[in-house]
C-alpha cells in the first residue's frame, strides 16, 4: 500500500489503521522524517490544496454489462454492454498508469462488475500494484456469481451494496423489484467482510424513508451508509424531474442524516454533489476542509474511466478523448477536464461564496443537463435557488443554434 | 511535533460515481478537529517514513 505522496503543500500520508489519508504540510512531512523534494521547490499554495500531482482516487467502469434495467441507471447499462469494453490486460495497464501516477484508491463498479470472471485478479493485480481496491455491487446476480465475489471479497478494502430502499421501497426507485437480493447479497458478504456498507440513492420517494433504511444499516450490522444526490446521467436523464429531491428535502438533509447517524450511531458518508447542501447549513468552512468535505472533485480529487477505457473527470461527465492509461501525459495539461477545473471563475452567486473553493460550484453534471452549461452554478445548490428567487423576472429565449453550441462544449468536457 | 495537519479524508470510498466523504463529525462542530487532531497525530507518529 503506497503510504506517502508529495504534493506542494507538503504531502499525503496514508494510514491504515484508522483507514485515514492525512494532509500534512512540509514542515509536519519533515518532521515525520520525509525529505525536501523537488515538488517542494516551489512556494506551496495559498489557503488551498492547490492542484494535486494526482487524483486521490480513480473509478473505473469495467464493464456497462448488467440485466438489472433500473431506471434510472447512471451508466445506463444494457445486458451487453457497452461496444469495445476493456478486458482485463487493458485495465491491468490502467492500474499500472494510475499506480505510477501514485494514485491511492480505486472504486470499482459497472454495470455490474461481479459479472467478469477476473475481477478477483484485477483486485490482486491493484493489491500488488499498491492501490486498494474497494467495490460497489448490485447484488442482482445468482448464486454462483455471489458465492465467487464472497471468495475475492477479503481482497477489497470496502464493499458497499446499491440499496435505495427497503421492501417495496427498493422498487419504487429503481423500477425493479430487487431489494431481496441484494439483501441476500449484504447479509452474506457481511459475514465474511467486515467493511460492507449501503449505497443509498436518495430521491424524492425515498426521502422519508432515511431512518428505515438506517434502521436496515444497524440491523445489519453494516459499517457505513453512503448516500448519493440522483444525478441526470445515463437513463437517470429520462426520470431525474420526477426522482430528483425538491429544495425542501435538499435543505434538511444533513440535520436529517446527523440525527440518524447519531440515533444509530453509524458512519455516515454524503457524495460531493452534496456539497452546497452542507455548506447550506453554515458549516464553519475550516472544519469542511479539515474533514475533506469537497465538492465537485472531478478531474482533480478523482478520475473516473469508463468501460471503454475513456478517462472522464468522474463518472457522470463526458469522456474526454485521451484513455485511462495516459493520465500522466494528460494531467497536467492547462486544458485538462476543462470545465471541472474552472471554478475558479464561477459566476454569481458563487463567486461571492465564503464556500467557492470547497464546493467549487456544486455538481457539473445537474448544471450540464438543467442549464446546458456545465460551468454555471448547480441550480439546486439552496444559495442559487435563493439567488434567482430574488432576481427580476426576464425572458432567456436562447437561439436553437446556442443551445446546441453549448451541449457540444458540454460534450467535449 | 512541527508542521500541521492540514485535512483527514477518512476511510476509503468505494462508490464508484462520486467522491463519498465521512461527514459524522460535523456531529461534534469544531471540537471535532480538537480531539481528532492529537489522536491523527499519535497514529502519525506510530508509523515510519517509506
Amino acid at each position: 500500500m503506497r503510504t506517502f505522496r508529495y504534493e506542494r503543500f507538503g504531502g499525503i500520508v496514508q494510514l491504515e489503521r484508522p483507514r485515514a489519508l492525512v494532509f500534512v504540510d512540509r514542515d509536519r512531512a519533515r518532521a515525520l522524517g520525509y525529505r525536501d523534494q523537488e515538488r517542494w521547490l516551489q512556494p506551496p499554495p495559498e489557503g488551498e490544496l492547490g492542484l494535486l500531482s494526482a487524483p486521490l482516487e480513480a473509478h473505473l467502469q469495467l464493464t456497462n454489462r448488467c440485466s438489472a434495467g433500473c431506471q434510472g441507471c447512471y451508466t445506463g447499462a444494457s445486458p451487453d454492454g457497452a461496444p469495445q469494453e476493456y478486458g482485463e490486460s487493458d485495465w491491468r495497464r490502467v492500474i499500472d498508469a494510475l499506480a505510477a501516477q501514485g494514485v491511492f484508491h480505486l472504486a470499482l463498479g459497472g454495470g455490474e462488475s461481479a459479472l467478469l470472471p477476473w475481477l478477483g485478479d484485477l483486485a490482486r493485480y491493484a493489491r500488488a500494484r499498491g492501490l486498494v481496491p474497494n467495490l460497489t455491487t448490485s447484488g442482482l446476480y445468482s448464486d454462483h456469481e455471489l458465492e465467487r465475489l464472497i471468495g475475492w471479497a477479503p481482497l477489497f478494502g470496502q464493499i458497499n451494496v446499491s440499496l435505495d430502499g427497503i421492501g417495496d421501497g427498493y422498487r419504487q426507485v429503481r423500477g425493479v423489484d430487487g431489494f431481496a437480493q441484494a439483501d441476500r447479497a449484504i447479509v452474506r458478504l457481511r459475514k465474511v467482510h467486515k467493511f460492507v456498507g449501503i449505497n443509498c440513492v436518495v430521491t424524492r420517494q425515498n426521502f422519508d424513508s432515511l431512518a428505515e433504511i438506517f434502521g436496515y444499516v444497524k440491523k445489519r450490522k453494516l459499517r457505513e451508509i453512503e448516500l448519493l444526490r440522483f444525478k441526470p446521467s445515463g437513463r437517470g436523464r429520462r426520470v431525474y424531474e420526477s426522482l430528483r429531491c425538491t429544495d425542501a428535502q435538499h435543505r434538511s438533509l444533513l440535520p436529517a442524516v446527523l440525527k440518524l447517524a447519531r440515533r444509530h450511531r453509524l458512519r455516515v458518508r454524503l457524495d460531493c454533489s452534496y456539497t452546497p447542501m452542507i455548506a447550506h447549513h453554515r458549516v464553519k468552512p475550516e472544519l469542511m476542509a479539515w474533514l475533506g468535505v469537497y465538492g465537485c472533485a472531478g478531474g482533480d480529487l478523482l478520475v473516473a474511466a469508463k468501460a471503454t477505457g475513456a478517462l472522464t473527470a468522474c463518472s457522470f461527465a463526458a469522456p474526454t478523448e485521451v484513455r485511462a492509461d495516459r493520465i500522466a501525459d494528460y494531467w497536467q495539461r492547462p486544458d485538462a477536464f476543462s470545465t471541472f477545473r474552472q471554478w475558479r471563475s464561477s459566476e454569481e452567486p458563487c463567486r461571492s461564496c465564503d464556500y467557492l473553493k470547497l464546493c467549487r460550484g456544486g455538481c457539473r453534471v445537474v448544471s450540464a443537463h438543467t442549464l446546458h452549461d456545465a460551468a454555471r452554478p448547480d441550480p439546486e445548490c439552496p444559495r442559487v435557488v435563493d439567488f434567482r428567487a430574488q432576481q427580476p423576472v426576464r425572458l432567456h429565449l436562447p437561439l436553437v443554434a446556442d443551445a446546441s453550441a453549448n451541449a457540444n462544449a458540454n460534450a467535449n468536457d | 511535533m512541527a508542521g500541521k495537519i492540514i485535512a483527514v479524508k477518512w476511510g476509503y470510498n468505494p462508490n464508484s460515481s462520486s467522491l463519498g466523504v465521512d461527514v459524522t463529525f460535523l456531529l461534534f462542530g469544531m471540537a471535532a478537529i480538537s480531539f481528532l487532531t492529537p489522536l491523527v497525530s499519535l497514529f502519525l507518529r506510530g508509523r515510519k517514513p517509506t
